[in-house]
């Protein structure tokens, strides 16, 4: 390493010299890597002589943590920009290093914090004692929209209100850290902390043990301890509250419900039956205990508190009254992020803690007080402040001078301050005044070389057995540099921000030290052979997951056959054309060209990105389920569904279609192999091969009446199809169609005759694309699903198989009609819907209201 | 007075209910001026788990859970509920003039504790009713400086009574106080949302309150709109002697022996007769049947009406 210290302590050497060419603090900002006369300080020189030695390695070493971070499906949910999507998680390559002692000065503001918040929720919906001694008004908690007023009066099960807490903090420029935000309702960026961290252990192992980086895997086995105490004999285990895959922090709800062994549920999954908590499962309702949400409060009951939710769970509310389940963090929590409420912080610490605030809050004055008004009103009319932003009091931004949200007083012309004004003077309760905290520094990479980004720094503090443990590293996120150097609070990702991992250098002790710090091992368990049970909606999804798939494999493989036709053999299209229009893939009478490209690229019902989409749709509700590599190939297959650059579908050749098409079809045999290899063999497989077997079979039925040769219009009818009226060229496509072509070949060695054809793919267990096969498989997963109902033996999933069974071994090839065909088809939607009332159906409200 | 209060209310669903769950604030509570002598409430289908409790403010809220598959919910609620003279102890309601100044109610509600009928709960936004600047520029003719607010307040009541249209086909149960009150029409629910969203666009704390009007007038008296279903009219807290005020503004009077209240809150949905969620495909139909029966009319001059200002007729 080409490297040395001079006299000064500071560092020297090409490589450096050249990351630092252009680092320059910003002045009136303190800087973390750079102290005030620009030499490194002393906790970030291993990193840095570490980059400089990467040298020109250092791209292909950030590509790697942004493969793996891909890879992992860690993504967030943009809501700016044409229509919500996934972008890539921006992670920043170069962590934030935190020295021992200024980590020891945060971690024992983060713990004092949690004990004050939690006293202050305590007192809020308790005694109220606070309150009584003028510490603070009761104003400030009934103007808060999360003083959620049915928990009033109750103690939360468990004992907390907080679980789960977190700190924004920004470091300002006389190098102390100041509080901008508390997140109290459900902190995210915990998922994403442990993954930044795994990310970068990818580039920058090298550095991780001689660092002695603290390891974050103890801080989250501790909080999943705390969430397990209120686990029953029969419980479910705790449950991962989540608002769905809309969400924008979806990805890191799968995320860390795979990682601590979660539960992840929707509301409706849940119901609440006698004052307790119960997940719906496909082997009937299992009480849960314990429920970690990432859903707002209000959003969580729509029957006693808002009433348009439709992520919550009826009666959610009355169970925790009845002390049955513990939330995290406690329905109503919020209320300590009410914005007014830092105002106050500094004298309840006082009160509560019998110490001054270790961490100190913004500046902060609720204009509910004559004297804050006052202040306030002074300022607006004063020459110009450039550090008070006047922001709404209880977080409601109305339609007044707020509706853009908070407002800086130094940037309002004279019309905005009156405005001002006079909704401060008419109710000043609405509003506080807070003074901006111009955030620190850090570096980024850019180009080979370092510049300095503002940035915040999230702490995270977790409930333990004993009290409150904080998570020794963290969640940065680095600005952009552009509009955020003056204001911590405009740094967010919605608006650009990279999101960073935080070092915490080890101070020796035990816990902390010397560990090879790489990817966390986030737990060690007893080995469980079960997974519990399996909730019904996931069942469901990964049911309908296979079934879009294998439509959309049946719809491909009628679009390569008849693609085939029109580009190498030059024979017409034998019909497939139109059975794509009876399919619903393509519109009828369309040149057979025409069909296939719309059945392959259009967007509409039946067409294949339909199907697929609706496959990813399912897909992704059991996220957390699925094997990561399938969930890329079925990206991967959605992405290819578009004709290719600047070509509108009427535009695209046979032979882009019949390209497409294979590289669509192997692609799903991409994603089926995953399956197959990796997935254990529980129920939520047994529902994917149902799903997966039922769809086959249709889609075979189907094919056979199509080109299995002249069908009699009713089995029972005294005169059968003429065998040899069958036409070998349809019988062809069946085989095709049916995969069946290499089977047939090797046993057959003329050209196709029915009844051997039909015999093939009707009737021979060992062709796997058979009939027969499918059957005798959907009759073996559906015996192997738990008894659904509380009465054992009376399965009518089993019964329905069974009658399939009689029907499909009634057959015979000889003289199979159409309808027999169809009959079998019938019996495979009557066991579908079996499946489904057995095991899926929501016998209670996620929706719809009586209003009166 | 006694009142013998029977509702029956019936939901029709276009297709099977096969789970529901409901809240209903239709048992009235026993309070400074009213003791409610005997209340039953009937549910059909039978519930497989019904419990009481009382909400934040007071309210007694009966809890049901059905599932048996039905296509009609029947709630049937009667009560006997003896209503004092106007409001508060038997205390004679007070004179308008003889309550402070508005401006120090308001500034007195601000710093009022935390109890679970301080008007501190009255004074913001609810779910339902923000203060609004436009509608609380309406009402900010009614309170010119040191004007004592129960007199400011009657003049407001008075004033919507005379600004706005009842007009059932105007609004319904989902319209914001903000479009009511640029159609200046709606019915006893939208009136009472644009007067507290205009009460607490100066500060002041107004709530909401469901309960029941005499369906049969005493003699002399004109029949009371409203008084066939379930009303609503809005409490202004008037200072710590007097307390909350009814005010009517759908029949431009104070609240007093005819009204029989049933909820409080914040908004309708803090006090919605029945609220709830249900397993459904398809629309609801609601009927609501009131009767108020006064069983000692001859006992005196307690239910005689306080109109706020000279009777106006409407268009």
């Amino acid at each position: 390493m080409e490297a040395a210290s001079d006299a000064g302590g500071r560092l020297r050497g090409a490589g450096i010299d050249r990351l630092l060419a252009c680092y320059r603090g910003r002045p009136g900002a303190y800087d973390e890597m750079l102290d005030a006369q620009g030499g490194i300080r002393p906790h970030w020189r291993a990193l840095i002589q570490g980059l400089a030695a990467l040298g020109d390695q250092a791209p292909a070493r950030f590509a790697a943590a942004d493969r793996y971070l891909r890879d992992s499906g860690v993504f967030y949910r943009a809501y700016d920009g044409p229509g919500p999507g996934e972008r890539p998680w921006p992670l920043a390559h170069v962590p934030i290093v935190i020295s021992a002692e200024d980590w020891a000065a945060i971690r024992a503001g983060a713990l004092q914090r949690a004990q004050l918040l939690e006293a202050v929720l305590a007192d809020a919906y308790g005694p109220g004692r606070l309150t009584e001694r003028g510490l603070l008004p009761a104003a400030v908690i009934a103007g808060s929209p999360e003083f959620l007023r049915p928990l009033a009066g109750s103690m939360p099960p468990g004992g907390r209100h907080l679980g789960f807490y977190a700190i924004d903090l920004a470091r300002a420029p006389d190098g102390r850290w100041w509080v901008v935000a508390d997140r109290t309702q459900a902190p995210s960026g915990a998922g994403y902390a442990l993954e930044n961290r795994g990310a970068l252990a990818r580039a920058l192992s090298d550095l991780h043990p001689a660092l002695g980086i603290r390891r974050l895997g103890r801080f989250f086995d501790r909080f999943r301890d705390w969430l397990d105490a209120a686990r029953a004999d029969d419980d479910a285990g705790p449950c991962l509250l989540t608002p769905g895959g809309l969400n924008e922090t979806y990805f890191e709800h799968a995320w860390l419900a795979r990682q601590l062994g979660l539960r992840l549920v929707e509301g409706q999954d849940l119901t609440v039956r006698d004052h307790r908590l119960y997940l719906r499962t496909i082997a009937g309702l299992k009480p849960v205990g314990a429920l970690w949400r990432r859903v707002d409060a209000d959003f969580c009951d729509p029957l006693e508190l808002n009433r348009n939710s439709r992520l919550g769970v009826p009666g959610l509310v009355q169970a925790v009254r009845h002390g049955q389940v513990v939330v995290a963090n406690a329905l109503g929590s919020g209320l300590a992020e009410t914005p007014a409420l830092p105002a106050f912080l500094p004298a309840l610490a006082e009160a509560v803690t019998g110490q001054a605030l270790l961490l100190p809050n913004v500046a902060t004055w609720w204009c509910g007080q004559d004297d804050a008004m006052r202040f306030v009103l002074g300022e607006i009319d004063g020459p110009g402040n450039d550090k008070l932003s006047v922001a709404p009091a209880f977080g409601r931004r109305g339609d007044g001078p707020l509706a853009h949200g908070p407002v800086r007083l130094a940037k309002l012309d004279a019309a905005a301050r009156t405005a001002l004004r006079d909704a401060i003077a008419a109710r000043g309760m609405d509003f506080i005044g807070q003074e901006m905290v111009t955030p620190a520094t850090t570096p980024v990479w850019v180009d080979g070389r370092l510049e300095p980004r503002p940035f915040l720094l999230r702490v995270f503090v977790a409930a333990t057995a004993g009290g409150w443990s904080v998570m020794p590293g963290g969640f940065a996120l680095v600005g952009t540099g552009a509009g955020d150097q003056g204001d911590a609070r405009a740094i967010s990702i919605q608006r650009g921000a990279r999101s960073a991992d935080v070092w915490v250098l080890g101070d020796g002790h035990a816990e902390s030290g010397l560990e090879p710090a790489a990817v966390p091992t986030v737990r060690t368990v007893a080995i469980r052979r079960t997974d519990g049970a399996l909730p019904s909606r996931a069942a469901d999804n990964l049911f309908w997951l296979a079934r879009y798939l294998a439509r959309a494999e049946a719809t491909l493989r009628v679009v390569r056959a008849l693609a085939l036709r029109l580009t190498e053999r030059q024979s017409g299209d034998a019909g497939l054309a139109a059975m794509l229009a009876a399919w619903g893939a393509a519109p009828p009478h369309l040149a057979p060209s025409a069909a296939a490209a719309q059945a392959l690229f259009a967007i509409g019902q039946g067409t294949v990105p339909d199907l697929v989409q609706a496959a990813r749709a399912a897909a992704s509700v059991v996220r957390d389920r699925l094997p990561d590599d399938a969930l890329s190939a079925l990206d991967a297959l959605d992405a290819c569904l578009r004709p290719p650059a600047a070509m509108t579908i009427p535009a695209v050749t046979d032979g882009v279609v019949l390209d497409v098409a294979g590289r669509a079809l192997r692609l799903i045999a991409a994603v089926n192999g995953f399956q197959v290899e990796i997935m254990n063999r529980r129920a939520g497989w047994h529902f994917l091969q149902l799903g997966h077997q039922i769809e086959r079979a249709i889609a075979i039925c189907r094919f056979v009446r199509q080109f299995g040769g002249k069908m009699g219009q009713d089995a029972a009818a005294p005169e059968p199809a003429d065998p040899r009226q069958a036409d070998p060229e349809a019988l062809e496509v069946l085989l095709e169609l049916a995969e069946s072509w290499e089977t047939y070949r090797s046993r057959y060695v003329p050209g196709p005759v029915r009844l051997p054809v039909l015999d093939l793919v009707l009737m021979d267990e060992t062709n796997p694309r058979a009939l027969a096969y499918a059957v005798s498989r959907i009759v073996g997963y559906a015996a192997s699903l738990p008894a659904p109902g509380p009465e054992p033996g009376s399965s009518p999933v089993l019964a329905a198989a069974h009658r399939l069974a009689d029907e499909a071994r009634a057959i015979d090839p000889a003289t199979v009609g159409a309808d027999r065909l169809v009959g079998i088809e019938n019996r495979l939607m009557q066991l579908s819907n079996a499946v489904s009332h057995s095991y899926f159906t929501l016998r209670e409200p996620a929706a719809g209201n009586a209003a009166p | 007075m006694i009142y013998r209060i029977r509702q029956d209310t019936t939901y029709r669903y276009a297709a099977s209910v096969p789970f529901a769950r409901h809240l209903l604030r239709l048992t009235p509570g026993s309070d400074d001026g009213q003791t409610v002598l005997s209340s039953v409430v009937t549910v059909t289908p039978a519930p497989y788990e019904t419990g009481e409790t009382v909400d934040f403010f007071g309210n007694r809220v009966i809890h049901v859970g059905i599932e048996t598959p039905h296509l009609t919910m029947s709630v049937a609620s009667t009560a006997e509920v003896r209503v004092e003279s106007g409001t508060g102890c038997g205390r004679p309601p007070p004179e308008p003039d003889s309550t402070p100044a508005w401006e120090a109610v308001r500034d007195a509600a601000l710093r009022a504790g935390p109890a679970p009928r301080s008007p501190v709960h009255q004074l913001f936004a609810s779910r339902l009713v923000a203060p609004d600047p436009a509608i609380g520029a309406y009402a900010a003719a009614s309170f010119p400086p040191g004007r004592p607010v129960l007199a400011g307040g009657m003049d407001l009541t008075a004033r919507i009574h005379r600004d706005f249209a009842y007009d059932p086909a105007a609004t319904d149960v989902t319209t914001p106080p903000a479009e009511a009150f640029a159609l200046r029409r709606g019915v006893c629910q939208d009136f009472a949302h644009v007067m507290i969203a205009g009460l607490r666009a100066l500060a002041l704390p107004a709530a909401y309150v469901s309960g029941y009007l005499r369906t049969r007038p005493a003699p002399g008296h004109r029949r009371l709109e409203g008084a066939d279903a379930t009303h609503a009219w809005v409490a202004l807290w008037c200072g710590p002697e007097a307390g909350w005020q009814g005010l009517d503004p759908t029949n431009a009077m104070r609240a007093g022996g005819e009204h029989i209240p049933l909820a409080f809150g914040r908004d309708y949905a803090d006090a919605a007769p029945v609220d709830g969620v249900i397993v459904a495909a398809g629309g609801h139909f609601l009927s609501v049947q009131v009767d108020v029966a006064c069983l000692d009319e001859a006992s005196g001059s307690a239910g005689a009406a306080m109109p706020v200002g000279a009777p106006v007729e409407k268009a």
